[in-house]
């Protein structure tokens, strides 16, 4: 006879052991998961820190893993507040948390190759404004190919789960109604995704810009009332404020250091055009139905093995022999007015011996600048404030619209020696 | 286009939007809110992806530029105390006619779409907004379905997501959007 309530543990380099139910086995074990570990979690960085060879299929066992402990902290601590804003009780509470361990679990399986690198490959949505991301490629790959594993797993039917329910969490869709609070654990500025990212990418590097005390975080995060009748939002109170304040530094350090590496990001863009050239200018297909089936058969595999064959184009080739583009100007994280004006100048005087020019806006992890509410208590006084109040160190902490500029190795010279003239011009100037 | 000219767009955006608000001053809810409108209902390409939040439609990149333009002056921001604890104003900045200016002739094809929603909008307080852009995501939502419903049912939807506003307000607000023509999935009334 099957066990339905055997527990499986895998050991988990970050948080040790993460404990999964004969549910969720089912559910990593089928191909659209297992794929994951077979896309990389952070692209081509392992040629700038040798160390990040990590895939996407242990950070998703990681962020189930953080978001039942930040849910459990949320739920124990505020229970008091989820009764009186959401109508919660302790019943609809233990339901939602299994619903938030799949959703955490299953919030990446639609990445492309490379991860975030492939997503500028991925087609509009109807009237062409805005790019399908890969959470629309996740709630496809959960509606149309994990719904029988989902829906009929014999645990289901404690909870009558429909994939639909995963994936308006997923996607932020009303249909999750008031379960959409726990989206900001899947996908918000202190989210379960961001402290597993942080801390996985830190430790596989080697670096300890990434590392915070996110068990602190734990200890203190709750549900803090909105200001003024908005809604409620997950913060963090008094205690927590060091704890919140070094999260928002990691991020910041591990996106100067290591995301917005000058090298890494050339090597995004080899990606990104060697995959335009392997898909012959089409993109990834649609989330949907048919689309679905094709994407998924899209991994790191398959672009390796196309590219050792000679195919992917000239930058197929410049990945192939670590031939990547040079940095040859850059601006400074926050770029003053003057600063920009002298880009402009540096545009003109280069004209097309510039190749490619990456802005810090267009990254997939750039340092945001929400704020993150913190709970103080004095007797029966509960004031709200944002974290930037109590912090200066966050207060002053500027958004990063860095500039990169990038050209061929073989035409460093000559652009040294422009870049010269036009500083000496500059200068005679003043 | 150039990213660095979408850059300026935006920045030239939100900086209008400071500076035609009534008083001059408008929160930080309120300008990602009016980011979601404009591109929602008046079809500005703003290449946002908001999602839905419990606190309405929502995407971090409105906060990220309204930063950028404060670090160029455009706008101020400045914490406000309110009874239960603060929040935060933003105001024109000294570079707020220089940042507008580079994308001056791209924010005058949107200048009466920028004029509408401080019109009809920005009288309202945070929490309003953040109702009504609720109230519009989910008509939204039924319209990508191809469904009609009926108002009660859009408010019904609505109060399932933000249980923390009185039934009362929820119906309030739908009947205001009605009356402003802005839903598109309503087949009563």
């Amino acid at each position: 006879m099957a066990d339905w309530h055997r527990l499986y543990e895998i050991r988990c380099p970050v948080h040790g052991f993460i404990t999964l139910n004969d549910w969720e086995w089912e559910i990593i074990s089928h191909p659209a998961f297992q794929r994951l570990r077979r896309i990389r979690q952070l692209g081509w960085t392992d040629l700038v820190y040798p160390g990040a060879t990590h895939t996407r299929f242990e950070h998703s066992l990681g962020v189930m893993h953080v978001a039942t402990l930040m849910y459990e902290a949320v739920a124990q601590r505020s229970f008091e507040v989820l009764k009186s804003e959401l109508a919660y009780t302790r019943e609809g509470l233990d339901r939602h948390k299994t619903l938030v361990r799949l959703t955490a679990l299953l919030h990446d399986v639609g990445h492309g190759p490379f991860s975030h690198a492939a997503e500028e490959l991925l087609p509009t949505c109807e009237g062409g404004a805005t790019r399908f991301q890969h959470e629309d490629y996740s709630a496809a790959i959960i509606r149309h190919q994990l719904r029988e594993v989902i829906e009929d797993h014999p645990l289901n039917r404690n909870y009558d789960f429909r994939v639909e329910d995963i994936t308006s969490l997923l996607e932020g869709s009303s249909q999750a109604k008031h379960a959409l609070f726990w989206r900001e654990l899947i996908a918000g500025q202190m989210d379960a995704d961001r402290l597993d990212y942080l801390l996985r990418d830190s430790l596989h590097i080697g670096v300890d810009y990434g590392r915070f005390d996110w068990r602190r975080l734990l200890h203190t995060i709750e549900v803090v009332p909105g200001a003024d009748g908005e809604a409620p939002r997950l913060g963090v109170n008094e205690g927590g404020c060091h704890a919140a304040e070094a999260l928002i530094l990691a991020r910041y350090f591990m996106f100067t250091q290591v995301y917005f590496h000058k090298t890494r990001v050339a090597y995004d863009y080899h990606l990104r055009e060697a995959l335009a050239e392997l898909l012959s200018g089409r993109g990834f297909p649609k989330p949907d139905a048919d689309g679905i089936k094709d994407y998924l058969s899209w991994d790191d595999w398959r672009v390796l093995g196309l590219l050792a064959d000679g195919r992917g184009g000239e930058h197929g080739r410049r990945l192939a022999q670590r031939d990547h583009f040079r940095l040859i100007y850059q601006t400074s994280e926050t770029p003053t007015n003057e600063e920009l004006a002298e880009l402009d100048r540096v545009r003109e005087i280069l004209g097309n011996l510039i190749l490619m020019e990456e802005y810090a806006e267009k990254s997939w992890y750039k340092p945001g600048s929400a704020d993150i509410p913190v709970i103080s208590r004095r007797g029966q006084l509960t004031k709200v404030k944002p974290l930037s109040e109590y912090s200066s160190v966050i207060a002053h902490l500027r958004p990063i619209s860095k500039v990169m500029l990038y050209a061929c190795r073989e035409d460093r010279e000559e652009i040294n020696r422009k870049l010269t003239e036009l500083h000496q011009r500059a200068g005679s100037e003043l | 286009m150039n990213p660095q000219e979408d850059l300026w767009r935006h920045l030239a955006l939100i900086t209008a939007m400071v500076e035609r608000a009534p008083a001059k001053t408008l929160g930080r809810t309120a300008i990602v809110k009016m980011a979601y409108l404009l591109q929602t209902v008046k079809g500005i390409p703003l290449g946002y992806d908001f999602r839905l939040y419990i606190y309405g439609p929502y995407d971090a990149n409105v906060l990220y530029h309204l930063a950028c333009a404060e670090a160029l002056g455009a706008v101020k921001i400045l914490p406000v105390p309110y009874p239960g604890g603060y929040g935060f104003e933003v105001r024109p900045g000294p570079e707020a006619s220089a940042i507008q200016a580079r994308a001056e002739d791209w924010l005058a094809q949107h200048q009466s779409a920028v004029d509408w929603v401080i019109r009809e909008f920005g009288a309202f307080s945070a929490a309003e907004l953040e109702l009504l852009s609720t109230i519009i995501y989910v008509d939204r939502e039924f319209a990508r379905e191809n469904r009609k419903v009926k108002w009660e049912e859009l408010a019904r939807r609505v109060r399932d997501v933000k249980p923390h506003f009185s039934e009362l307000s929820v119906i309030d607000k739908t009947k205001l959007l009605l009356d402003k023509n802005l839903l598109i999935s309503i087949n009563n009334f």
